[in-house]
């Protein structure tokens, strides 16, 4: 077991492309952190600097107190599993997983026990002598998974593990995978872009986006708090409802709409009011009316689309609202709904900066 | 749809005539050779070469087993036969060793320059053995290497084709793969020996048997580069005993039998590496 600090850590690539600007956190024993982020953000590049496969421009990592810049990826004590699982193809599941500890110069009986060992908690045991193309996509990634249990390092790093695997065997392995690390008890770091994996595997979620933490937290938090208007609409399906308004001393305005129940906001700046689609209600004298577009029934709940009435600036892909409403509420396409909100549960950006101000 | 299986039973017809269209055209003059090294030389010379069967079989077999040529009777089939053998094998192992230490520096390796110095091996493509006789006889002996082996070989491995064989299968790798080899401690030698040699052997065959069939069939290099009757090679002692006499053609069946033995043991992997199907 052990800690992973990271101290203003920086990435730059010869060519100039910055890719981390100045990362700064320590992830706890045992812990699980989810780095979370849109393609491009530097995650990965993040958790490649971890595991030695990226040299480190500027800045610190330490695992347990000790500073690895210069240490090998193979002396980190670090194993890592990655999005296409990487299993060498011509070796059996038995010689993946035992490859590594082979070349650490392990005795064979003990390289045995460690393999079965961690075959059997991963339950392919089964499948010890066959080789990786005669196993399914899910099996696979349980042998990569294998291979870096049996090295029993301080920390574990995944790579978008689930990103090859369809929906249902994902979130299949996504469970598995909490359990497993709940069971050994390995600090993991853990990189995806799904934020439903960020949100369900992680004790804490760092939201990363342009090289830098957005917001670090467990993510129930971020999703109730977001420091940030990036982070209120990464985190969270469906996305966060968002409506640029302007404020006027005591209500929000967009065009016809007026919002009542705010107060101590700049006037002169722009703002985004953002509301999650399950903090609205069916209300009789609510303060959005919406005209109906599209009605997804997901089961235990529907997801109403539609335009809001009187509204004028707001940007193309922000004029639809999503409302979430129980599975009884049908409304027909084209009539109009009338919404209400809790103005507490109300969040309000500067459009500018992107900070949260209410 | 409804004759689709005669469009089928047609389809197949069809691509069979093909393939034994292109059975016959192939094997034709083998079966033409064989057939012509069981008839006398005076049948050969007054009635050219023969289709059917002759019943000089033994005669002409024994007689260039036994035939000895050179100032000191050192040219025998069986001489020629060793030599062959190994300016073959020679051949066809260091050019795939070669290859694939070339291809493997290339493609793995962030050296600058990997680009241009590839291109540059694949130029030598445009400049083969023959084009470069003189300067590589220089060469050859300045560095001491006329009436040897070595001096036989050596200039015709370096096979681009080859490196360049290897370097677009080694590009189909996934990064991945050698970053888990890394993070499983294996350094550049383990990383080449444990996993590059493994997946790249049906390849690695595909190029053994094309570099062997290369350095048997020399003619003109070993001619040039060897004056010494040890180092006879069976393309070579076809001349000597002459191409249209019974015995000379019973030499010639001889001399395609071990690349012929070569292709059959290696075809399996030859295909496969054709096909590439092999990856993963």
């Amino acid at each position: 077991m052990a800690n992973v600090q990271l101290r203003g850590v920086r990435k730059t690539y010869p060519n100039g492309a910055v890719a981390v600007r100045g990362v700064d956190m320590v992830v706890e024993d045992g812990e699980f952190i989810v780095f979370v982020g849109p393609s491009g953000c530097g995650k990965s590049t993040l958790l490649r600097m971890i595991a030695g496969l990226e040299k480190i421009t500027e800045g610190d990592i330490s695992i347990e107190d000790r500073r690895i810049n210069d240490v090998s990826p193979a002396d980190r004590d670090v194993a890592m599993v990655f999005q296409n699982y990487a299993l060498y193809p011509h070796m059996t599941v038995r010689g993946n997983m035992s490859y590594g500890l082979k070349n650490r110069g392990m005795p064979k009986d003990e390289i045995n026990r460690k393999v079965e060992e961690a075959a059997e908690l991963l339950r392919i045991s089964d499948f010890l002598d066959r080789q990786p193309n005669q196993l399914s996509g899910g099996q696979r990634q349980r042998v990569a998974m294998g291979r870096a249990i049996v090295r029993e390092p301080k920390v574990f790093l995944f790579d978008e593990p689930l990103s090859n695997l369809d929906a249902k065997l994902r979130v299949q392995m996504r469970i598995e995978i909490k359990r497993l690390q709940r069971r050994l008890n390995v600090t993991s770091i853990y990189v995806t872009h799904d934020q439903t994996e960020a949100m369900t595997l992680a004790d804490r979620l760092a939201v990363i986006n342009d090289g830098k933490i957005e917001q670090i937290g467990a993510p129930i938090d971020l999703y109730n708090n977001p420091a940030s208007l990036f982070v209120a609409s990464f985190i969270g399906s469906p996305q966060v409802n968002l409506l640029p308004v302007t404020f006027d001393g005591s209500r929000l305005i967009n065009g016809e709409l007026a919002i009542d129940g705010f107060s101590d906001l700049p006037q002169s700046t722009p703002l985004v009011l953002g509301i999650r689609p399950d903090d609205l209600s069916q209300a009789s004298h609510g303060q959005f009316t919406m005209r109906v577009d599209i009605v997804e029934q997901h089961g235990a709940d529907n997801l109403i689309y539609g335009a809001l009435h009187g509204i004028t600036n707001a940007e193309e892909d922000g004029a639809e609202f999503c409302f979430k409403a129980s599975h009884d509420l049908l409304p027909p396409l084209e009539s109009s709904l009338s919404l209400g909100f809790d103005a507490s549960k109300a969040m309000v950006f500067d459009q500018q900066s992107g900070q949260r101000l209410i | 749809m409804v004759n689709t299986p005669l469009k089928g039973l047609l389809a197949r017809c069809y691509a069979h005539a093909v393939l034994i269209g292109g059975l016959v055209f192939l094997l034709g003059p083998v079966l033409l050779i064989i057939s012509s090294s069981t008839h006398t030389t005076q049948t050969l010379q007054q009635q050219g070469l023969q289709w059917f069967v002759g019943d000089q079989f033994v005669q002409n077999y024994s007689r260039i087993l036994a035939f000895e040529a050179g100032f000191f009777d050192q040219v025998t089939p069986l001489a020629m036969l060793k030599n062959s053998l190994i300016v073959g094998f020679g051949v066809a192992l260091l050019t795939t060793l070669f290859s694939i230490l070339t291809a493997y520096a290339i493609v793995f390796f962030r050296m600058p320059g990997a680009r241009w110095i590839f291109w540059i091996v694949f130029a030598t493509l445009l400049f083969p053995l023959e084009s470069r006789f003189i300067t590589t006889f220089q060469v050859a002996v300045s560095l001491n290497l006329v009436n040897s082996y070595l001096g036989i070989v050596l200039p015709v491995l370096a096979m681009a084709l080859g490196t360049f064989f290897f370097r677009q299968y080694f590009l189909t790798l996934p990064e991945q793969l050698t970053e888990a080899a890394i993070l499983d401690g294996a350094g550049p030698v383990k990383f080449f020996l444990d996993i590059v040699v493994p997946l790249s052997l049906g390849r690695a065959g595909a190029i053994f048997v094309i570099a062997f069939m290369i350095g048997w069939n020399q003619y003109l290099w070993p001619l040039m580069v060897s004056t010494d009757d040890t180092l006879y090679t069976l393309v070579r002692g076809i001349r000597l005993i002459g191409q249209e006499s019974g015995p000379g053609m019973a030499l010639v069946v001889i001399t395609i039998l071990p690349p012929f033995v070569l292709l059959v043991v290696f075809q399996r992997w030859f295909y496969r590496s054709l096909h590439s199907i092999d990856t993963h």
